[in-house]
């Protein structure tokens, strides 16, 4: 399995080289082609070989099921986003908005953010998690400053320092993690802030350092995952960056981030019971659900209003894990995947949509069904979908979440989290009727093609996510499953 | 070892109140080797082989090639200063100070009686001296440099209270605070081109 790993992690490196040196348009395509179907059928046999045989404990790497639930929405958005990137890019050097010297840094930059958030669900100890998460913030900042103008600087200014000094303050509580193992564990034979050592002296950890190494956590992965109050870069940086890096950014870099704050919690909870991370939990995601309201309701950007749908969902999320039975960390799990894959793809098709009609105020963008029939199509389904409709799968995880919120006795908090969706999908509802119908604008002229490769890109979305909500597959429902297990039991 | 503290604490006052950015970066160079000495330190009295390796990449990483780094753009920026600051120096110097008594009172609280305490008072002091300066400066290096304080801070933190982390960590960690700066470095420079200017009060446009 080794080898294995050390393909995944190389694979994107050595794309990213070879699109360094390459010289013609079409030869990069090709090769970033090839690299990410190679990468993604390498992290599902990867997933695959979890699901079959277990955890792969090899030297620094651990994947246990809860990461390779990551893994798979990585896997699958990698694929996605690199498929739709070969025709979004096609069309920026038509329009002359992009040279061939900035594909070359695109690709680049791309196959370097890929290879920072494969590291952060393969690593096994905290601070190897800090290092990746660090470090995927670094090699995006780039991508989100990709077009160099005013507004896109502004955007990765903000993202580059919120980010670092938020995941300055993870550090820290890193660093006093490591403080309480060492007091914990005398013996010294344990491997420095391993989850599993640490879990193995967990009932001698000092309760007030962890719990102070907990909130300094979560404030810093927290930021990374968009919660509020910290979210005031997410909006930014999704809206200026590329879209295709928009939809990784948002389906799997948060799916990361959310990651780093699952394996502290796993770890408080074995060191001070459940209740202390729950509330926080429950606190942030409640704020978050909260915040994302106004902004989604008065909003004049297209892609802006995507990103306060992300922020709601990641704090849906963080609800969900708060809650902490297992039915609503299984819904939780569940509207990772499921999120990832449908917000990706709205982002991709919001790119289409910015092209063809040149921008992204939402009060400019009129007649979208009219103008772009299979777009427009796809753009309003896949808002049904985020919106939590059926047949969709983001209807049964969302479903399952407040069902759980109810069961286990928390009606009061089912009833809000009700009320202020319901809020959201009115919001989004009424923007996608502006956008989709009415009167062309006479500025739009022509058709517009989406390219083959960015046409199966949405397609293998769509029919994800449509599949998702009506079937689930065993083996997909055991990795889920493992991983409840893993979460609440503490347990391996 | 208390007077490396000292010093320590004194560059940070300091850091609070200069306008200019080339002092600024003069000063980070400074504290940077002083951290770097201070990880050397704890080095001897350990004697182990890794936070020598640390205490020399410190010295290499942050008080060789990230100042480099910030007076090559400080060079370009010939022109820029902080001009109308949040809150004027003095103000800022006498927040500075409240944050040290702050750190103190903090550490007294969470980790009485540790070995370390006037170590780890400082390092939290650091910590919160380089936040407030990533808030209250608009000028574009000052934030950076303000970034890197914090980082010292951190790190000193980890010295005072496990005697660092494992060098398989910290090398992750160095290499993250360097290219962070780098990328930093880059945005600072397409910010003077586009904006012809490092304000970053300027940068306000995105909102809502």
């Amino acid at each position: 399995m080794g080898h294995l790993i050390v393909l995944a992690l190389v694979l994107p490196l050595i794309t990213g080289v070879f699109t360094m040196i390459q010289s013609g348009q079409k030869a990069i395509r090709f090769i970033n082609l090839i690299g990410s179907m190679l990468l993604s059928f390498t992290l599902i046999i990867i997933v695959h070989h979890v699901v079959e045989n277990g955890t792969i404990h090899v030297g620094q790497f651990y994947i246990d099921s809860l990461s390779a639930v990551v893994l798979l929405v990585v896997a699958t958005l990698t694929c996605t986003a690199t498929l739709f990137s070969l025709s979004y890019m096609e069309q920026e050097i038509l329009e002359g908005k992009v040279s061939f010297k900035m594909l070359k840094r695109y690709f680049a930059l791309f196959n370097l953010f890929e290879f920072t958030m494969i590291c952060v669900p393969m690593v096994e100890n905290m601070g190897m998690l800090w290092v990746a998460v660090e470090a995927t913030t670094l090699s995006s900042a780039l991508l989100v400053a990709f077009y160099f103008n005013r507004a896109a600087l502004e955007a990765a200014w903000k993202y580059v320092m919120v980010c670092t000094v938020g995941i300055c303050l993870a550090l820290l509580g890193t660093i006093l993690l490591y403080y309480a193992q060492v007091n914990a564990d005398l013996s010294g034979g344990g491997q420095a802030l391993s989850w599993l050592a640490i879990q193995a002296v967990s009932d001698k950890l000092d309760p007030g350092m962890i719990k102070l190494a907990f909130v300094f956590v979560l404030i810093g992965y927290g930021t990374k995952a968009g919660l509020a109050p910290m979210h005031t870069w997410l909006p930014d940086a999704h809206s200026q960056a590329p879209s295709p890096v928009s939809g990784l950014l948002s389906g799997a870099l948060l799916s990361c981030a959310l990651y780093g704050i699952i394996r502290m919690v796993i770890i408080v909870k074995g060191a001070v019971g459940p209740a202390f991370p729950e509330h926080f939990l429950i606190g942030f995601g409640l704020l978050s659900l909260s915040i994302a309201v106004p902004f989604i309701l008065v909003q004049h950007d297209l892609k802006r209003l995507l990103a306060y749908s992300s922020i709601e969902h990641m704090g849906l999320i963080t609800l969900g894990l708060g809650l902490g039975t297992p039915l609503a960390v299984y819904g939780a799990l569940l509207h990772i995947i499921n999120h990832a894959i449908t917000k990706s793809s709205l982002f991709y098709l919001a790119g289409a949509i910015i092209q063809h009609y040149g921008t992204k105020n939402i009060m400019r963008i009129k007649g979208l069904v009219g103008a772009m029939p299979v777009v427009g199509a796809m753009f309003v389904a896949a808002v049904l979908a985020i919106a939590g409709l059926p047949p969709f799968s983001i209807f049964y995880s969302k479903l399952t979440i407040i069902w759980a919120a109810f069961q286990s006795g928390n009606s009061w908090l089912g009833a809000i989290i009700l009320l202020l969706m319901a809020a959201i999908f009115a919001g989004m509802i009424y923007y996608t009727l502006k956008i989709g119908f009415g009167p062309i604008p006479s500025k739009v002229i022509g058709n517009y093609r989406l390219g083959k490769p960015a046409m199966a890109a949405v397609s293998v979305s769509m029919v994800l996510m449509i599949v998702g909500g009506i079937y689930l597959p065993p083996w997909f429902d055991t990795l889920i499953t493992q991983a409840v297990a893993i979460i609440i039991g503490g347990g391996l | 070892m208390n007077l490396l503290i000292i010093i320590l604490l004194f560059l940070a006052l300091l850091l609070s109140r200069v306008t200019s950015l080339k002092t600024a970066v003069n000063i980070l160079l400074i504290q940077s080797a002083l951290v770097a000495l201070a990880c050397a330190f704890v080095a001897a009295e350990t004697s182990e082989m890794h936070t020598y390796i640390a205490a020399a990449l410190t010295l290499i990483i942050k008080a060789g090639l990230i100042p480099y780094a910030l007076f090559r753009i400080v060079r370009m920026l010939r022109r820029e200063r902080e001009v109308n600051p949040i809150i004027s120096p003095n103000h800022s110097v006498m927040a500075a100070g409240i944050m040290i008594v702050l750190a103190y009172g903090l550490i007294d609280r969470a980790l009485p009686g540790i070995v370390s305490r006037d170590a780890l008072a400082a390092a939290v002091a650091m910590m919160l001296i380089g936040l407030t300066m990533i808030m209250t400066r608009r000028q574009a290096v000052l934030q950076i440099v303000g970034l890197i304080t914090m980082e010292n801070g951190l790190y000193l933190v980890g010295l005072s209270v496990t005697k660092g982390l494992p060098l398989i960590i910290e090398l992750g960690v160095f290499l993250d605070v360097l290219v962070a700066v780098v990328v930093l470095v880059i945005l600072t420079y397409r910010l003077k081109r586009s904006h012809m200017s490092t304000d970053t009060s300027m940068l306000k446009k995105l909102k809502g």
